[in-house]
């Protein structure tokens, strides 16, 4: 029935429908997103999109709550998706000059909100797979150095890194990922 | 997609957010109307739409379904005749015939619903359809859709006179239709939006004898293609109204409006005081928009 009071227009519905389901919608999104703006925005979005569009909602095919977490959780992934796209494209622009020009203030600011993205996506991964990472992609290790710096077989760093880029498949672009 | 391990937690929002939420999808769609939205159509435009849809029900009728049992004393062939009588009046109203204006809307077609008899179906539609043309031929000339036209002791502004007759010929249509046999026929959504958002306006003058206590701040929400949301005063307004939400099928209650549905007969949602919300779905049934 609240599907078909937003389709009918009843705004009242969608003030129901969001004190019944923000709490999941902004839970999905923190959990992919780990900071509270980008996650409230994602909100936001999901909200708007299911008043401007309830028809795009199909009660026979699952329940509103499952409709509005995934949607919430494919915009979060969206949203890293394209802020690794950008820190790749600034990369690749970078290795490709021969000298990096001193960032001006503005650049400084952008670099430091994606790294934050990064970061934030990979904290989610639990403690030893996250320690492989950072060594492999933000120090730029080897995997037998990974293996050496953290104390463990070369083959279980591998393993560690496969699992851990298995589970950031969904949020990041795995060529986007591949160390220099 | 899975996790990226832990698990998902409902999260209690800011405070500011559901303000802001609210505010941003009020703008980017107006509440009250459907969607995904209908086309507004005129008046003309809906009576000429029902004509046409009464036009196509008649022409799939067998001789024996012309004689058909349908509404009072009237076989399907009598009625077709009532509403070649209701034509005439209308025009006569746009005339400004003062007779018409206080005619009872049975008696003063009651001729052209007997005159029917005796005659091949063929001619009876065939008098409806010219009178309905002339009909649409003089309100598209009229232009002033506001201008009011007496009839039936209604003074009601032309426009909505027309909105009455897509109302009235979808009626019969489906009242002619269940005694042929045939399955039930639906209004294009624009044309029932202008159905609903008719009754919708209509609702306070049926409610204001029904018996309803006090003032009640009243939700309709109508679903599916045509529907919308209305708030209605019944009781007129008074920031002390006490609150009420009807949502039930668009059509289920232009049916309803048009005395051929009961209250029972519709999926409802209510919230309020039940024996109110009782009165106000009576006094519906009492609009006679048929």
């Amino acid at each position: 029935m609240l599907a078909a009071r937003l389709a009918a227009g009843d705004d009242q519905a969608l003030e129901e429908a969001f004190d019944l389901l923000a709490p999941a919608v902004y839970g999905a999104a923190l959990y992919v997103l780990g900071q509270g703006s980008a996650a409230q925005d994602v909100v936001q979005d999901v909200f708007v999109e299911l008043w401007s569009h309830p028809d795009r909602y199909d009660p026979a095919i699952g329940k509103l709550r499952t409709y509005l977490t995934v949607l919430a959780r494919h915009r979060a992934v969206d949203l890293v998706r394209s802020e690794l796209r950008r820190v790749a494209r600034q990369e690749r622009h970078y290795r490709l000059t021969l000298g990096r020009p001193d960032p001006s203030p503005h650049e400084e600011v952008a670099d430091a909100q994606v790294a934050s993205v990064v970061r934030d996506a990979v904290q989610l991964l639990p403690q030893e797979q996250r320690h492989v990472v950072e060594l492999a992609y933000f120090r730029g290790l080897t995997c037998r150095q990974v293996a050496e710096v953290a104390g463990i077989p070369e083959g279980t760093a591998k393993s560690r890194l496969r699992l851990a880029l298995a589970k950031l498949e969904a949020v990041l672009d795995r060529h986007l990922l591949e160390p220099s | 997609m899975s996790g990226l391990g832990g698990r998902e937690q409902a999260v209690a929002p800011p405070p500011d957010l559901r303000a802001r939420i609210l505010d941003a999808s009020r703008r980017d769609r107006a509440p009250g109307r459907p969607a995904p939205d209908v086309p507004d159509i005129s008046p003309v435009e809906g009576f000429n739409r029902s004509r046409h849809a009464f036009f196509v029900t008649l022409s799939e009728l067998d001789n024996e379904q012309w004689r058909r049992p349908v509404l009072r004393d009237l076989a399907v062939q009598g009625l077709v005749g009532h509403l070649t009588g209701v034509e005439e009046d209308m025009q006569r109203g746009l005339d400004g015939d003062p007779e018409v204006a206080q005619a009872d809307h049975v008696t003063s077609t009651q001729p052209a619903a007997l005159r029917q008899a005796g005659r091949p179906p063929a001619e009876t539609q065939a008098e409806w359809g010219q009178a309905a043309q002339q009909t649409l031929a003089r309100v598209r000339d009229a232009g002033d859709l506001d201008a009011v036209v007496p009839v039936y002791g209604l003074p009601l502004p032309l426009g909505m006179w027309l909105v009455v007759r897509a109302f009235e010929l979808w009626t019969h249509e489906n009242d002619i239709r269940r005694a042929a046999g045939l399955p039930a026929s639906v209004p294009a959504p624009a044309t029932l939006r202008l159905m609903t958002d008719l009754v919708a306006g209509v609702l306070p003058l049926a409610t204001a004898g029904a018996g309803v206590e006090g003032a009640i701040s009243l939700r309709l929400v109508l679903t599916g293609p045509g529907g919308g949301t209305w708030d209605v005063p019944v009781g007129g307004p008074d920031p002390d109204a006490l609150p009420m939400r009807i949502v039930t099928d668009a059509v289920g209650f232009c049916r309803l409006a048009a005395n051929r549905a009961a209250p029972a007969d519709l999926d409802l949602d209510l919230t309020g005081d039940p024996g109110q919300a009782a009165l106000v779905l009576a006094a519906a049934t009492t609009l006679g928009l048929d």
